[in-house]
């Protein structure tokens, strides 16, 4: 379960350049719920992720991970509750370092490095069975340089890796966005196989209304730092994605047209 | 070149190949230009060459200069880490704080140790010539050492050294603390060059205040003569390539220098030095662009 009280986040407090990031979240997310969360840019989407995984300190407010208060914690240390994937395919992995190594790596997540060796037989077994998931001739690859595979390949390791070690929690900020969408399907769809299978809590951020009224349970939208609607149930369900850009619009109530959000993409 | 010649060039070699090591932890593993080497090489030697004449036992001593260095590699991440300093700048910064205080510790700018006992010693009585004696001696510290630090980059904990030089984000996600990696891998770097200058002031008899100056490029030549000449992924080959760089550069450069044809004099040193690095640069690149020509005048 994750749990935000009242966060705040400001950027450049006390500065011309201070920027009122996150104005006020308060959201709980029940243990395997899979929350998506829309808002156009500078909405404060990936703020909030980032919050959460303690890469941004808060500057008010508190954070729970199942009732246990984790804002003081480093964003190492929450990583043994939280698995994420990144946006950019380039930043999930190490382009230096082997498919397998990176693997180890993962492997490893939330545990302190030891002095045995990172790569054995056994693992190297199981690395196999993984990639084998994905259908992309992978497992063939252990020893290939990750910087030499392309950005879909890299980016569907970084979610197989974020699979590898128990956590409860999984971040996914726009995991898709930078793929061609046969390989954004194919992401979409390893990615709600391993929540299923792990019976994760997840926050997907995404730019698609589509992707995030298809997927999981409940749909967030943030704008200005603040939380201007959330959808569940059966209302949810029937919801399209016109009804999303109209209820957006009405939040919004300034009398503004939307025709300045185009990247509030309808597929 | 006469034996004499090339076992001494052998021997410096592969003390080299211990800084060559060193380098190859920041510069290549950490993304870390560390230049605190040119004061931890002669600190290494400083304080040992200072314990050994003050009558500590050699291995004591040689430990103990190793140490101290390591401890100036935690001074420069200290200074990058906790103060956001430049990491080469902040190399600098101890690097130059080194001269000071090796002419501090010593007490003058040089200090003899030949009629010293040195960590040769115990091996002297063995019936070996004292110059076949040196030269196996520092080959099995400096493949020893290889053995070991290729050990290390195998584990998980190197594997996280590792991820840290290549991607940070990445790291921190895995849940790697990356300043303590940093500070690890610059004491380790630090240590072998502190080890490389203790034994270089032992074989060789003395320890001078200048003995470190230029330590960094001859180091970073002999990575990059390894990396060019033994293109590998395997962190036993790339270590080993390091010594294998470092050998190749002492015996190229004195070559050069016996050379007569070429003109060259022992004080032209940093001018084949250079000349040496950026062959070791060049080469793979015109090699690559040869096999690039062959394979299109194939297809054509």
């Amino acid at each position: 379960m994750i749990r935000c009280e009242n966060l705040h986040v400001t950027f450049n407090q006390g500065l011309p350049t201070e920027k009122q990031a996150l104005r006020g979240i308060d959201l709980c997310i029940p243990s395997g719920q899979f929350v998506t969360v829309i808002g156009s840019n500078g909405a404060g989407k990936s703020t909030l992720l980032n919050t959460i995984a303690g890469d941004i300190k808060s500057t008010r407010g508190k954070i729970y991970f199942s009732d246990r208060d984790v804002t003081k914690l480093s964003a190492t240390a929450r990583t043994k509750d939280i698995a994420r994937v990144f946006q950019d395919p380039l930043a999930g992995t190490c382009g230096d370092l082997t498919v397998e190594e990176n693997m180890a790596l993962a492997y490893g997540r939330g545990s302190r490095g030891g002095l045995s060796f990172a790569l054995n037989s056994k693992l190297r077994t199981v690395f196999q069975e993984q990639l084998s998931r994905l259908n992309l001739g992978l497992e063939d690859r252990l020893q290939s340089e990750m910087g030499l595979l392309s950005g879909g390949q890299r980016q569907s390791v970084s979610l197989l890796m974020s699979a590898l070690q128990p956590s409860s929690i999984l971040l996914l900020d726009e995991h898709t966005a930078a793929l061609d969408p046969k390989t954004a399907a194919l992401i979409m769809d390893i990615s709600s196989q391993i929540i299923t299978e792990k019976q994760l809590t997840v926050m997907m951020v995404t730019h698609s209304m589509r992707q995030a009224l298809d997927h999981g349970s409940r749909t967030v939208m943030l704008h200005e730092g603040k939380v201007i609607f959330d959808l569940v149930g059966e209302e949810r369900a029937t919801y399209q994605v016109k009804d999303l850009l109209n209820l957006f619009a009405q939040a919004r109530n300034d009398g503004q047209e939307l025709d300045d959000d185009k990247l509030l993409l309808d597929s | 070149m006469s034996l004499f010649a090339f076992l001494g060039t052998l021997e410096i070699g592969f003390i080299f190949g211990l800084v060559a090591i060193g380098v190859y932890i920041t510069f290549r593993i950490l993304d870390f230009p560390d230049l605190t080497v040119d004061g931890s090489f002669t600190l290494g030697a400083a304080v040992t060459a200072t314990l050994i004449v003050a009558g500590v036992n050699p291995y004591l001593a040689t430990l103990a200069g190793t140490l101290a260095a390591a401890c100036a590699g935690l001074v420069t991440a200290w200074l990058n880490l906790r103060f956001n300093i430049l990491h080469l700048l902040a190399s600098i910064l101890t690097m130059t704080a080194l001269y000071t205080i090796n002419l501090r510790v010593m007490g003058k700018p040089n200090m003899a140790l030949i009629t010293e006992p040195t960590i040769l010693t115990p091996f002297e009585g063995l019936g070996l010539a004292n110059m076949y004696l040196k030269v196996g001696f520092v080959a099995i510290c400096a493949l020893l050492a290889g053995l070991l630090v290729a050990w290390f980059l195998n584990t998980q904990y190197g594997l996280a050294m590792r991820a840290v030089g290549s991607n940070k984000r990445m790291a921190q996600a895995n849940g790697i603390v990356i300043n303590e990696k940093v500070y690890v891998g610059l004491a380790l770097s630090n240590a072998l060059v502190g080890f490389a200058g203790a034994l270089f002031a032992q074989t060789n008899g003395f320890a001078d205040s200048t003995m470190g100056i230029g330590t960094i490029v001859v180091g970073l030549a002999a990575v990059i003569i390894g990396e060019s000449l033994f293109a590998s992924r395997s962190m036993l080959v790339i270590i080993l390539s390091c010594i294998a760089g470092s050998l190749l550069y002492r015996i190229a450069v004195s070559m050069a220098l016996n050379a007569d044809f070429l003109g060259f004099h022992a004080s032209d040193l940093n001018l084949i030095t250079a000349l040496l690095v950026a062959l070791a640069l060049v080469f793979p690149k015109l090699r690559n662009e040869w096999k690039a020509k062959r394979a299109q005048g194939e297809t054509l």
